[in-house]
């Protein structure tokens, strides 16, 4: 079995704010993601919690009116720091999109050890590599007699524990993982949340979601967001799952959490 | 609870947004390059054919474009553009006359009226109209299309012969190598792109509105006329505008259909004389001294610049039309 | 299926179907068949003066039975269209047909392999042929194509990676290239020729049709780079590639048929090109291949030269080798097609799965 590091990272963001060319759209966001816990980011459409994930492993700069001010601490070290490569970060930091978006002119396998290649990595036993991730991503028994098919012949929900899988290769110390169920059926949504919970022993998760009762399942602290017509978007309420969502301090909170808005 | 009062502007930071790697950096380098290469091409073409033609357009002046002699036999030689330019205009004023309604006629048809499959053959059709080469239009133009084209000529001229647009002077007219043909060539040659734009523009058209229409009591006619085409025009002219560009710039067939005259030819399109530009630098090419290729070599500027004005501006209208402007 | 019901919304008050209308058409053509036969009026003549008004006449009358006065408005309309749209389509198929009838004349074995050498105008078509042409086209073309297509291709990626504000400006500036007419591109490297003292070769002409095929390869690249999904562009940067290999591994072959489209259609824009070979080459009537010394032939340049004979066989030569080219054109024209659906049902295919 390939050895993995089996370390989390812990993750902070420092006072974020993020802007669309003039047009701001999160002000002052500090949150702390200690080692393996599971973060939830709950909140409207449009609060800005999906691009605040996108802050969190450089993904954001890829827009090109983006703008950021704050930092990110991996383990303590601000990511945004010029010596600091985008590369390396986003190694560190894995990603599970909204819509499964395997490489389509791949094969399970190679899809598997894309980042690898793309990367620039090499790794001694591939193969091993390979059942190991979907193994981690509850996907291995599922696909093991078809590692040569192409990816796209998955139906969405394996499509999706695949592309977990992808992530999984490069041995990330954290998971972003956006709404990664909400284009899937029920049970596929919950092998998912099963996945979750074994990675959550050996990386430090975030995970942005609608579904409440999700966000209630599957994590340790949950952060809720809110914005306005002209005010940007900012974090209302921030604490442990079971508090924010039984105990809200905030009233806007509670009545989001409880389906009077959003 | 984050102060959510933006009083404070927080200070931004600088994001990399440059390549990620060496790799990357020759990537976007590279790339760079051959986009420049779009305007490194035409500050090309501009420049070698402005060092050629400077003696020329030195030497004739004004005249250039609006005379009408060109003797080179003579000392220093003449050279005039002018029925040249005219006739251009003329062949692609025709051109566009009659590819206009084709082009509209078979959008709408594609668009509007024909099932699913029959579209995709009819649009496949189209294309393959525009990727004829002009050597084989202008071979047909030449022994298929004229004989026939002359008969249509002649009718004209017999019916309509009061008209002075229709009238011959001369006798034993041979209805051939007039305007009249050199214009049905040219709208063979540019009836495909004016349909393909028209046909997106068309298939842009609000469904929901047409729906409207038509519950309102409007009729396909009242449709067409008053939701179709005030929504398409300006798109359906970038177009023809387009169309337009190519009909200036079409050299070959219209060389075999025309004859090349440098007494101008003012309206009578039913006449054996007209112009071209692009067609009179070819058919003078082969035999010219090099005073006369600089002349020659000026005419192909005058319509480098004309064809990209042409262009750059159908592009721009038909892009806002289309809202590709991505 | 919904989509095409949504863009006909007047499908249910369609005019096709009926007794009167099928009497309605076929009258009006039988009428002006039998009066032309009768009177030996010429077709075209007889098509104008007798089929149009009682066709006119004839959906008229529909019209108006079926929906009053603005019935005939609606009759007259599809009758333009369909007037104008049959219009298009004989014009095509009349080229056509004629390329392939005028064309198959002349077509025999040893007119695809042989070359002109000893081949006057009056010549016999037992002899000679357009090998030595097909030969020169193809390595002209060739020649053009292993320069624009990777830069092409390059110019593709830029408009559709890079976050450059210029990419506006290139968009179009190379959309008024591929409108440059061809006379100019053989212009401009005669001239260039002139001052970097070339001599007339193959290469010269391969110079020639270069600008002619750069926007073309460019703009169909570009498009077929847009289809592919911006997800899965985001999805490699996030695994930690960079640029060129999110761009090799992962776009690139995603988009694989429509690149070879932008190739296919490429070849096609350039591959009859006439006016910039004879401005930059000089004709031959033997095979060369070497294309960068001497005379070289093409098949665009070899309609051109027998075109400008008056003879018989020396026009039914130009047929053949533009029935030659046309096949050449079509070729390439149908593979990008077959490609181009290819690559649409492989696209749907990516969005379906998601």
């Amino acid at each position: 079995m390939t050895k993995f590091q089996e370390t989390a990272s812990s993750l902070s963001a420092e006072n974020i704010s993020v802007w669309f060319g003039e047009r701001q759209v999160l002000q002052d966001v500090s949150l702390t993601f200690p080692a393996n816990k599971v973060t939830a980011l709950i909140g409207p459409s449009g609060c800005g919690k999906s691009t605040f994930l996108r802050t969190l492993n450089r993904m954001h700069e890829l827009i090109p009116s983006a703008g950021l001010a704050g930092s990110v601490l991996l383990d303590g070290q601000d990511i945004y720091d010029p010596k600091m490569n985008a590369v390396d970060v986003r190694i560190k930091i894995g990603m599970v999109f909204q819509k499964p978006n395997p490489f389509p002119t791949m094969s399970i396998r190679e899809n598997v050890i894309s980042g690898l290649k793309l990367s620039g990595r090499k790794n001694a036993n591939p193969d091993e590599l390979v059942e190991t991730s979907l193994r981690r991503a509850s996907i291995w028994n599922e696909v093991k007699d078809r590692l040569n098919d192409q990816a796209l012949s998955l139906s969405g929900g394996q499509q999706q524990r695949l592309c977990i899988a992808r992530s999984l290769a490069m041995d990330p110390r954290v998971l972003l993982m956006d709404e990664p169920c909400s284009a899937l059926d029920p049970g596929s949504t919950r092998r998912i949340e099963e996945t979750i919970q074994e990675l959550s022993e050996s990386m430090t998760i975030v995970i942005v979601t609608h579904n409440m009762q999700q966000a209630q399942r599957v994590s340790d602290q949950t952060a809720f967001f809110l914005a306005d017509d002209n005010v940007p978007g900012g974090v209302v309420e921030f604490g442990e799952t079971e508090q924010v969502f039984n105990q809200p301090i905030d009233s806007r909170t509670n009545d989001y959490v409880n389906g009077h808005f959003g | 609870m984050p102060n959510r009062q933006v009083d404070i502007q927080p200070e931004r930071r600088k994001l990399s947004v440059g390549p990620l790697s060496t790799g990357d950096k020759w990537f976007f380098r590279t790339t760079t390059i051959a986009s420049n290469f779009a305007f490194i091409l035409v500050a090309l073409i501009l420049v070698f054919l402005f060092a050629k033609a400077w003696p020329a357009i030195q030497q004739q002046g004004p005249a250039f474009i609006y005379g009408n002699t060109w003797d080179v036999e003579s000392d220093p030689p003449v050279m005039q553009l002018g029925p040249m330019i005219w006739g251009s205009l003329q062949v692609a004023f025709l051109g566009i006359l009659i590819a206009t309604p084709m082009a509209i006629s078979a959008a709408y048809a594609i668009v509007f009226m024909l099932p699913q499959r029959l579209a995709k053959i009819a649009t496949t059709l189209i294309d393959l109209l525009a990727a004829l080469p002009s050597v084989v239009i202008g071979l047909w133009g030449l022994l298929s299309f004229a004989p026939v084209a002359a008969n249509w000529a002649k009718l004209l001229n017999q019916t309509l012969g009061f008209i002075p647009l229709f009238q011959i002077t001369g006798d034993e007219p041979t209805y051939i190598d007039s305007p009249f043909i050199a214009g049905w060539i040219v709208a063979v040659m540019i009836v495909p792109i004016i349909t393909s734009v028209t046909r997106e523009i068309f298939s842009q058209t609000d469904s929901g509105l047409i729906n409207g229409a038509l519950a309102l009591g409007g009729s396909r006619f009242s449709v067409f006329s008053r939701v179709i085409l005030p929504t398409s025009a300006p798109g359906i002219v970038g177009g023809i505008l387009l169309g337009l560009g190519r009909a200036i710039g079409e050299t070959v067939a219209i060389l075999y259909v025309l004859q090349l005259t440098f007494d101008i030819n003012w309206y009578q399109i039913l006449e054996p004389h007209g112009g071209a530009v692009a067609s009179w630098i070819l058919s003078r090419f082969g035999e010219a001294t090099e005073k006369e290729f600089e002349g020659l070599m000026a005419a192909g500027l005058v319509i480098f610049i004309v064809t990209l004005i042409i262009n750059g501006l159908a592009n721009v209208i038909v892009s806002r039309a289309a809202g590709r402007n991505r | 299926m919904s989509k095409t019901i949504s863009r006909q919304p007047w499908a249910n008050q369609s005019v096709a179907g009926n007794l009167d209308i099928l009497i309605g058409s076929i009258l009006p053509a039988a009428i002006s068949v039998i009066l032309a036969i009768l009177t030996g009026m010429d077709f075209s003549l007889a098509l104008l003066l007798i089929f149009l008004p009682l066709q006119l006449i004839s959906v008229c009358t529909i019209a108006f039975k079926r929906q009053g006065a603005r019935g005939i408005k609606d009759g007259l309309l599809i009758l333009f269209v369909i007037f104008f749209s049959a219009t298009v389509l004989v014009l095509l198929v009349s080229v056509l047909v004629s390329v392939v009838m005028q064309g198959s004349a002349a077509m025999s074995p040893h007119f695809i392999y042989q070359n002109n050498k000893y081949v006057s105008t009056t010549t016999s078509l037992e002899y000679g042929g357009v090998g030595h042409a097909i030969l020169g086209t193809l390595i002209i073309v060739s020649m053009t194509t292993i320069a624009a297509v990777p830069l092409g291709i390059a110019m593709a990626v830029y408009l559709t990676q890079s976050n450059s504000k210029l990419t506006g400006v290139v968009r179009t500036v190379t959309q008024a290239l591929s409108g440059l007419p061809s006379v100019v591109a053989g212009l401009f490297i005669l001239s260039f020729m002139g001052f970097a003292n070339f001599e007339r070769s193959g290469f010269t002409g391969a110079l020639a049709l270069f600008p002619l095929m750069l926007p073309t390869v460019a703009r169909v690249a570009e498009e077929a780079l847009r289809l592919v999904p911006s997800d899965l562009r985001l999805a490699a940067l996030a695994l930690g590639a960079p640029n060129y290999r999110a761009f090799f591994q992962v776009i690139l072959p995603a988009a694989k048929s429509g690149i070879i489209t932008a190739l296919l259609l490429g070849l096609a824009r350039v591959v009859g090109e006439t006016a910039p070979l004879i401005l930059t080459i000089n004709a031959n009537n033997s095979t060369n291949l070497n294309p960068f010394s001497g005379g070289i032939a093409t098949l665009p340049t070899f309609v051109y030269g027998f075109l400008g004979s008056l003879y018989d066989t020396s026009q039914a030569r130009a047929w053949g080798a533009a029935l030659v080219l046309l096949t050449l054109v079509g070729l390439l024209f149908g593979m990008a097609r077959i490609l181009g659906r290819a690559k649409k049902t492989s696209a749907s295919k990516i969005k379906k799965a998601k």
